[in-house]
């Protein structure tokens, strides 16, 4: 049976315009840092996980797992937990110092989130939260049909796969319980709005950068022309946020980590935005192959004024530039490169512009790319 | 096709919400007189004539003009007594000096006795009536209730239709039903608002968020006499089918989650989503509903034990900023 541990502890995160807030997070470890979002689970539909909850905090800590049916607490059924008659926690606590051990099955693939269920209106915009994949029974990433996200025969293949999730920061709140001062959640103002836990233009970082020690995750989708791209969004904060890439629409396949099919009706839709409610997920494909784009038909690109390309230091810019996968222009002076690798980049933002911000501040918050590669390893887009 | 008529009065009255009691005005019954939020329910069956009195309260008056709109309903006629027009025809909006004051014939208490709503309750389904007057502040003071269309047959044993929100063949039989009606609350509006003041509707700032006019923990309290009549609280059994029929009457989106339940949506909006040719119904932890939106959901428990319904966006969950509070309820399954 998969064990997985998940620390319920402290830390720092960062945000591109140098700030830096305390938070709550999920770490993988003892030792390990702890992270924004939480570690990523990916379990299989079928096969019994076992979840352990330390906690270091100073105040008691669960996890709620929606969408799945069963789950156990030492081996008891979980339940509401109560201190003087007064409701504590939806599920079975660690307290602080303790664990606790949650064990079930999942019984349907899909995209799900995992986070407290204790003082929720703290510690999940805190950032006790995480993304969990349950993968298909019949799931195989070596053959093309059982590679999917909801099983053979669902119309869910796909090349790559990516977890984007969001969430927002009231960094006075944040501050307020580093500072052990009165929580007045009636105050909530975000100033930050996150994909996996960074603000752009760190969502468009590596994952694992060793100067991002708290936030893992990066949030650059990136594939090829024609390839289906699995998004699966899960909405991690308390304010609904729509967001939409650009480029094509996607097709929502599930939502809630259920697959949107009755037998044979296929229930699935095409979206220009998708509006990412609290507590919700949604997978969706995302398949590039307009402007009728091969090799042999390049698509030719003017150059823009290079006063809306230039972007931060020489060799730094945020326009991909000329040309898309085709022949190179001319290079600005001090540039030594705009694409090197010739792909060509879509936004995927939010699409209530102040959340595109970092407190005010554009560009950043709740935004990332989708690159378009001409060629791309195959180990890119992988989630483990 | 029966008639049911109800008679109703706009009434200010008290309501009491964990931070102490404020002012609000409701509907009332014209028989009970006591205010409620939300307002009497309303019921009747597909093909009834549903006919709406609202009379003037000669005792506690709210002081403005009062209207009742029935979104979602057709063909909505109008009299009124003496101010006209006395024969019954179609509402529309109301106007003084080329302004419109009211999205449908409204009742003036200063010279009217009496107006008469009258529709046919066409289709299955749950509803909202709410104030057509100043909507943006009478709303908020409590002028909204809920219509429940039941399909014929729905509580003839051995109907196809028995039991079920939207008749046979919609995946809608229930074995329990509840109403849970989503809204907020901005204490300081209730206590600053005087009729035929404007109010300046950008202070809006809510402190309560309610479930049938209840924060939690009175949300899992009964039903009882008082101006918040109703109870949330859900009692089912293992294995039955529970019908929640989730009502957005609030100024905000709210996002109910199930509780770690996955809901069946068996109807949107009162449209079902299963008809003889399509099975478009589709399963969730979580549902958004924007303001004055509808779904039904079934879930169908397969534990015992305790579980709780709340608002996803946690915020809400507090009263006077200390959880648990607000937008909350518990579903208890006994085996
Ligand atoms: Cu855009």
């Amino acid at each position: 049976m998969p064990v997985i541990d998940l620390w319920a502890k402290d830390g720092y995160l960062s945000t591109p315009d140098g700030n830096s807030i305390y938070f709550w997070g999920f770490s993988k470890s003892e030792t390990g840092p702890a992270q924004l979002p939480g570690p990523h689970i990916v379990a299989r539909q079928g096969e019994t996980i076992n979840i352990n909850l330390y906690n270091t905090l100073t105040e008691p800590v669960s996890i709620s797992f929606s969408g799945q049916s069963g789950i156990m607490a030492d081996g008891q059924p979980v339940q509401p937990q109560y201190t003087d008659g007064k409701l504590l926690s939806f599920f079975n606590h660690a307290e602080p110092g303790g664990m606790v051990s949650y064990t079930f099955t999942p019984s349907f693939p899909g995209t799900f989130i995992y986070e407290s269920g204790t003082n929720p209106h703290k510690q999940v915009p805190m950032g006790l939260y995480g993304g969990m994949v349950v993968r298909p029974a019949d799931y195989n990433p070596d053959a093309r049909e059982f590679k999917t996200a909801y099983g053979a025969g669902t119309d869910t293949e796909y090349d790559r796969e990516y977890l984007l999730i969001t969430w927002e920061i009231d960094p006075d709140m944040h501050q307020a319980v580093e500072e052990g001062k009165p929580y007045q959640v009636s105050k909530f103002l975000p100033r930050y709005w996150t994909l996996n836990g960074r603000c752009a233009p760190d969502t468009m970082l590596m994952d694992g950068l060793d100067y991002l020690p708290h936030q893992p995750y990066g949030s650059m989708i990136m594939g090829q022309p024609g390839e289906k791209i699995l998004m699966r969004y899960i909405g991690a904060g308390i304010e609904n946020h729509p967001l939409h890439p650009h480029g094509t629409h996607t097709r929502v396949v599930a939502v809630d980590g259920r697959l949107l099919r009755n037998e044979n009706v296929d229930l699935s839709f095409k979206r220009f935005t998708v509006l990412v409610g609290a507590g919700q997920t949604y997978d969706q494909i995302y398949q590039w192959d307009d402007l009728g784009y091969t090799t042999q038909n390049p698509i030719p690109t003017i150059l823009p004024n290079l006063r809306n390309m230039g972007v931060g230091d020489a060799g730094w810019t945020m326009w991909s530039g000329s040309p898309y996968l085709g022949v190179k222009g001319d290079i600005p002076v001090g540039v030594v490169s705009y694409n090197e690798f010739g792909e060509y980049y879509f936004m995927l933002h939010s699409h209530e512009e102040l959340q595109i911000t970092n407190w005010g501040e554009f560009p950043g918050g709740m935004m990332t790319m989708v690159a378009i590669y001409p060629s791309l390893s195959p180990a890119v887009g992988i989630l483990e | 096709m029966a008639t049911i008529t109800r008679v109703l009065q706009v009434s200010t009255g008290s309501l009491s919400l964990p931070g102490g009691n404020i002012p609000f005005w409701g509907f009332a019954d014209a028989l009970r007189v006591i205010p409620q939020l939300p307002g009497p329910i309303i019921e009747a069956t597909a093909g009834d004539r549903i006919l709406i009195f609202l009379m003037r309260n000669f005792f506690r008056p709210i002081g403005e003009p009062i209207s009742i709109l029935f979104p979602g309903q057709e063909n909505v006629l109008v009299r009124k007594i003496p101010g006209g027009p006395f024969i019954l025809e179609p509402v529309k909006p109301q106007y003084s000096s080329g302004k419109i004051i009211s999205f449908t014939n409204f009742l003036d208490e200063l010279q009217d006795l009496i107006i008469e709503y009258s529709f046919i309750a066409r289709k299955a389904g749950i509803y909202l009536y709410e104030s057509g007057t100043n909507p943006e502040k009478q709303i908020q003071m409590g002028l909204y209730g809920i219509i429940i269309i039941r399909p014929p047959g729905y509580n003839n044993p051995g109907h196809p239709n028995f039991k079920t929100a939207y008749g046979t063949d919609t995946n809608s039989f229930f074995d329990v039903e509840k109403i849970l009606v989503l809204s907020e609350i901005d204490s300081v509006m209730h206590n600053d608002v005087l009729p035929n003041v404007y109010y300046d509707m950008l202070k809006f700032k809510p402190d309560n968020w309610v479930i049938n006019g209840r924060s939690f923990p009175d949300t899992v309290n009964e039903d009882n006499n008082s101006s918040q009549p109703y109870g949330s609280q859900i009692n089912c059994r293992v294995g039955q089918r529970v019908l929640l029929r989730i009502v957005n009457a609030g100024l905000q989106n709210h996002t109910l989650n199930l509780g770690g339940f996955v809901g069946l949506v068996v109807a949107e909006d009162s449209f079902p989503l299963k008809t003889s040719t399509l099975d478009a119904t589709y399963e969730k932890t979580s549902l958004t509903l924007g303001s004055g939106q509808r779904m039904d959901i079934i879930i169908t428990p397969n534990a015992s034990g305790e579980y709780y319904l709340f608002d996803r966006g946690y915020h809400h969950l507090v009263n006077n900023d200390h959880f648990p509070g607000g937008m909350m309820t518990k579903i208890n399954v006994s085996s």
